[in-house]
């Protein structure tokens, strides 16, 4: 393959990643992808910072409902039930 | 982003839609039916507290107004409860009216200058700068974001503008699909696209900064000292 075409390669790849990444693509585009990918190191290097983002996130965002607000919660959804009833 | 968008779906929403004194124009099954689910919407809506409040400390950033935010949440989706069709999205459709009554009422109220939504496309067609960067520093770079305390990753997604820092949350944490997404935030799929990368690229940015303060070599950042 010559170099103008890897690079073409690269550029399609780079612009669907995110998509990628997301099981966004078609079966087809994502196949494609990750053809890609196993054979350029640098957009898979890519692909690696991509993963690794969003599983730093879903890590760092895993916060819960304290205990008095889901009490509050509970008596809110309570009284507005009897005003309904 | 055009109010009409906004208002439109709004209206359902927030309307005290299905009240029993509707139904009383003999409509009986339909208000037996509405009533039976509205019992059943406490513990339904309930399973997912812990989600919407996290979203909401998306959202506000500080848990006094997330909790105001989540019950606020809750009673609206409650009243509105008629209007949700079973067997769609239960989580997406709370999401909705979380987002609504947050730009309702939050986003007023904070007075900040409007976070301009800069949904065009272009920085999104144009090719990255980052893909100048080497292998080597990529891998770098997504060894740091491993490394990252997870305090410091929350930290950079707050600094975030509200419209991409939700883009993020919805597709990357909430594990939402694109067209899910387009539903909350009330966009076209091609917004929470363009939204989606430009949030990942400024929070990059931010987590390298980090990085590189910590001594460890990473690519400069696409995106940085460029307020969005």
């Amino acid at each position: 393959m010559s170099t103008v075409e890897a690079k073409k390669d690269c550029t399609q790849a780079r612009a669907a990643l995110e998509e990628y990444l997301h099981k966004e693509l078609c079966a087809e585009d994502a196949a494609d992808v990750r053809a890609h990918l196993d054979t350029c190191e640098e957009c898979s290097a890519e692909h690696h910072v991509g993963e690794t983002l969003t599983s730093a996130l879903q890590g760092a965002c895993k916060d819960r409902a304290p205990e008095d607000l889901r009490e509050r919660l509970l008596a809110s959804l309570r009284a507005a039930k009897a005003q309904h009833d | 982003m055009p109010t009409t968008m906004l208002e439109a779906p709004r209206a359902t929403l927030d309307s005290p839609a299905m009240t029993s004194e509707q139904d009383e124009s003999g409509q009986v099954d339909a208000s037996a039916a509405a009533a039976a689910r509205r019992d059943d919407f406490a513990e339904q809506a309930m399973q997912y507290a812990d989600q919407l409040y996290a979203a909401a400390m998306r959202m506000t950033r500080n848990p006094a107004d997330a909790a105001d935010l989540v019950q606020e949440t809750l009673l609206k989706a409650y009243t509105a409860y008629g209007s949700f069709k079973p067997g769609t999205n239960l989580r997406a459709w709370l999401y909705r009216i979380q987002t609504n009554t947050y730009i309702n009422t939050y986003r007023k109220q904070q007075r900040r200058p409007f976070e301009a939504p800069l949904d065009d496309m272009e920085e999104w067609q144009i090719g990255d700068a980052e893909s100048f960067t080497s292998t080597s520093s990529r891998s770098a770079e997504a060894e740091a974001i491993h490394r990252m305390p997870s305090g410091i990753v929350k930290d950079a997604l707050q600094q975030v503008p509200v419209d991409f820092r939700m883009a993020v949350y919805w597709v990357d944490v909430e594990g939402l699909s694109y067209a899910e997404t387009a539903e909350v935030m009330e966009t076209p799929t091609g917004t929470v696209m363009s939204r989606l990368h430009r949030g990942r690229k400024l929070l990059r940015g931010l987590l390298a900064d980090y990085a590189r303060e910590q001594g460890i070599e990473v690519p400069e950042s696409t995106e940085k000292g460029k307020k969005p």
